[in-house]
């Protein structure tokens, strides 16, 4: 049955903001029962984030909330007080997977470390995403996604191709990328520790640091250097074969010509203008020695020219290029609609509107994203199951416990 | 040695140069037999990339690029354009349980590495197509491309400018990687899925679709209000200071990051309270939020006074989340990578001692991942063609005259 692959799997998320419940809602798009724990009172910090309906901010609004926490429960619980431990050890006794990313030995320091809750649970699998891991010197740093980006060597490079190192300061990338890797990573490794728990019956703790996911991203440019010996620079000049967003009549273009069979259908594509003509640019060595003529020639020649134009012939000429759009104009772009990458999602306070559907599409068991929970919502469902009484569910909310 | 999470999976894998490789680099570390069907006809571009040759010196096994990106696998070279060849490769794929590609849509057409096709050799098969835009769909579909025009497409680089400018590209081939990971959690589910139902599937990844998933602000924000957001350098939606500030030295930048008010102060001490910091401009978080111009031209002023690294340890012993941003150079010698088990040194028989990034995650009871040595070209063959299909010696002879296996 469609979004169902997981369906037998019990993940609690003790978990906020992003790389944690990012983790969370993979398992809850596929089908698994996920518990968020968030704080009583405000819950995940993230339900204060905008983007908010006319910018008016409301915990039950957080488009980056409702995305990030879609398919879950919510169950409001502080396990540092003892009735909220002991709660949380009754989730935990039969879960499947916990995904937390609070600080490394914090669970430790509420006596929910990994060493208490395998002994509830011996098939118990803990994800820790934190910024740099369990071990090392900067353990205790603590992280950020700009940080942990920025320390990346993908974040010494964004953006390529710099003309001018002191202006233009190394920058993030839009959203929260270092934490996205974290989440995925764990996502997959949680995976394995499942696999590894069928054939061995126990389960493990899993260390995933978002600084190490996203510093994977740059693996080839780090081989670059151990096996080449040159260091990556960030400046403009040492992959002068295209590489960037160009202008074009309407907007922007993305390209290369680096195989020469490429430069070829460039030329063609352009109508092969006199400028691109010349015997020094047939060769990739004399088009980049000589990147400084060509590109502003190309430059130049583009600009004549539609995305439409460009991208279609360009791409039947056997040229790898692509139209740079904005978020709005791919938003409605007629093949992510045909794929139906986007899904329409009802929630009784914040609304209905299109959320973005799944990382990847399935023929069996597409992830099916379902409403993310009001703040709360399945407490007394999820109490009562473990066997609190009504009376006990009141003394709980009194004490603040949930 | 202990047992890893995928022994028993076998992975027909015709992928090549990043994002597919990057997917099987995940299986094959975590125990699964990834067999690696390439071919000097179509050779990896990643064995050829002149940019990654050690020392400089051209050859097939000397790339850092393949390297980095290949560990853990076994290679085999099989001419898919011989009808004799893909008769082989159909045989692979009745032995294995996952089959993996990521070559544009014409080109997968071409070479019958279909799921139509796939399907048809073995019912219970799960396959993956990493690619561009998904592998249906209207004309993208058809595309060739790779990870940053993806990006291009889907707003990724329009936002990744500065303010009010031009788009601008993202390091690396950063959306390979996010695929990567995000695909492999949904093959382990869809494997999964298998065991229990033996239903097979086919898994459409589209680069673009996953870096959509991966940028909500922005397309909440589109999906809510109807607004197009753009860019936003490094400005942050709540805090301030929150930018990357120049150090001493050329190009040398660190990043701060302050959360809360005792974090502001913490950085107001380590700078020794200049008295700028007492502007009741900057006396709370939204007044320094609205104020993060003026804020982050103060705090530039105090930066650049300091070299990026130990800045960074002596902000963070403050108590302030800051980090340098580390070049080549300085990421592969920091201690913190090392210690956690981030980098590997290998000895290769044709390049000698190098530098690798070992997988992004530790598991208590997975001692050491399967890390060995990134396959030469066609080094499995006799294994896999004589012990996995049973071909003698004398065949497999044969077929590399004929440039089957070739």
């Amino acid at each position: 049955m469609a979004g169902k692959a997981l369906d037998d799997l019990i993940v609690v998320e003790f978990a906020q903001m992003v790389s944690g419940p990012m983790c969370g809602k993979m398992f809850a798009d596929m089908g698994a029962e996920v518990i968020k724990i968030e704080p009583p009172g405000a819950g995940d910090e993230m339900r204060a984030h905008p983007p908010f309906p006319g910018d008016i901010p409301h915990p039950e609004r957080s488009g980056a909330f409702l995305y990030l926490n879609t398919s879950k429960k919510s169950l409001t619980l502080d396990p540092a007080t003892p009735t909220g431990a002991e709660v949380f050890r009754a989730l935990v006794a039969r879960a499947d997977v916990l995904i937390e990313n609070h600080p490394p030995g914090y669970l430790d320091s509420i006596g929910l470390g990994f060493d208490a809750l395998k002994v509830l649970n011996p098939r118990l699998i803990l994800t820790s995403i934190t910024p740099f891991g369990q071990i090392g010197p900067y353990r205790d740093w603590k992280g950020s996604d700009l940080i942990e980006f920025a320390m990346s060597l993908t974040g010494y490079n964004t953006p390529t191709m710099v003309d001018d190192a002191e202006r233009e300061n190394p920058l993030r990338a839009p959203g929260r990328q270092a934490e996205m890797m974290g989440a995925t990573a764990a996502a997959a490794a949680s995976m394995f520790a499942i696999f590894h728990r069928e054939a061995t019956g126990v389960g493990q703790w899993i260390d995933v640091p978002c600084w190490q996911a996203i510093a994977s991203t740059s693996k080839i440019e780090m081989a670059a250097y151990t096996y080449v010996g040159l260091p990556f620079s960030r400046t403009r000049g040492n992959v002068a074969v295209g590489l960037e967003p160009l202008p074009c009549k309407d907007g922007y273009i993305y390209t290369l010509w680096a195989a020469d069979s490429h430069y070829v259908a460039l030329k063609k594509l352009l109508h092969n203008p006199p400028a691109l003509e010349r015997e020094i640019f047939d060769k990739l060595a004399g088009r980049q020695a000589n990147d400084d003529v060509l590109r502003p020639a190309i430059r130049e020649e583009l600009l004549k020219y539609d995305t439409e134009y460009l991208v279609s012939e360009g791409q039947r000429l056997g040229l790898t290029i692509g139209p740079v759009f904005t978020v709005a104009q791919a938003a409605q772009h007629p093949h992510l609609r045909a794929r139906n990458a986007f899904v329409e999602i009802d929630h009784p306070i914040a609304g209905r509107f299109e959320y973005p559907r799944s990382l990847v599409q399935m023929t069996a068991t597409p992830p099916t994203p379902r409403r993310a929970p009001t703040l709360g919502e399945h407490n007394a469902e999820i109490l009562g199951r473990l066997g609190y009484s009504l009376e006990e569910q009141q003394a709980m909310r009194a004490a603040g416990v949930i | 040695m202990s047992r890893l999470p995928l022994e028993g999976i076998r992975v027909a894998d015709f992928s090549w140069i990043i994002n597919g490789p990057q997917v099987a680099q995940w299986l094959a570390t975590m125990g699964a037999e990834v067999i690696k069907i390439e071919s000097q006809v179509y050779i990896d571009i990643g064995r050829i990339n002149p940019s990654g040759m050690a020392d400089r010196i051209a050859g097939p096994n000397r790339s850092g690029y393949y390297h980095a990106l290949n560990y853990g696998k076994k290679a085999i070279t099989l001419n898919l354009a011989t009808d004799k060849g893909r008769a082989l490769a159909d045989e692979i794929i009745r032995k294995s349980d996952l089959v993996l590609e990521c070559f544009p849509t014409p080109a997968a057409n071409k070479l019958g590495i279909t799921y139509e096709r796939v399907r048809a050799v073995k019912p219970d098969i799960v396959m993956v197509s990493v690619s561009l835009l998904g592998k249906t769909g209207l004309e993208p579909a058809s595309w060739v491309g790779w990870g940053p025009m993806a990006c291009c497409f889907v707003g990724m680089f329009d936002a990744q400018g500065y303010p009010g400018g031009p788009p601008r590209q993202t390091g690396g081939t950063w959306p390979d990687y996010a695929i990567a990971s995000a695909v492999t959690f949904h093959i382990l589910a869809a494997l999964r899925h298998r065991n229990r139902t033996g239903e097979g599937q086919w898994i459409d990844a589209s680069m673009g679709e996953t870096v959509i998933g991966q940028m909500p602000e922005w397309y909440m924000d589109y999906a809510i209000n109807g607004r197009d957001r753009r860019q936003r350098g490094n400005r942050d939606d709540r805090m301030a200071p929150h930018n990357t500030y120049p150090c001493a030295g050329e190009d040398k930048w660190i990043a701060i990051a302050v959360g809360s008010q005792s974090e502001w102060e913490a950085l107001c001490r380590a700078m020794g309270n200049p008295a700028w910091t007492r502007d009741a401009k900057f006396a709370d978080q939204y007044s320094r939020w609205r104020n993060s111009e003026e804020l982050d031209s103060h705090l530039a002023r105090w930066t650049r006074g300091h070299e990026h690294i130990a800045l960074a340890s002596e902000l963070q012993r403050a108590g302030v989340a800051a980090g340098a941003v580390l070049d080549s150079v300085e990421i592969d010698a920091d201690p913190h990578l090392w210690e956690w088990g981030f980098f590997r040194k290998i000895n290769h028989r044709e390049v000698g001692e190098r530098i690798l990034p070992n997988m992004p995650v530790r598991m208590s009871n997975v001692a050491e991942l399967n890390y060995s040595m990134p396959p030469d070209l066609g080094q499995h063959n006799h294994e896999i063609f004589g012990g996995l299909l049973g071909l003698s010696d004398a065949e497999i002879a044969n077929l590399m005259e004929q440039k089957v296996i070739y």
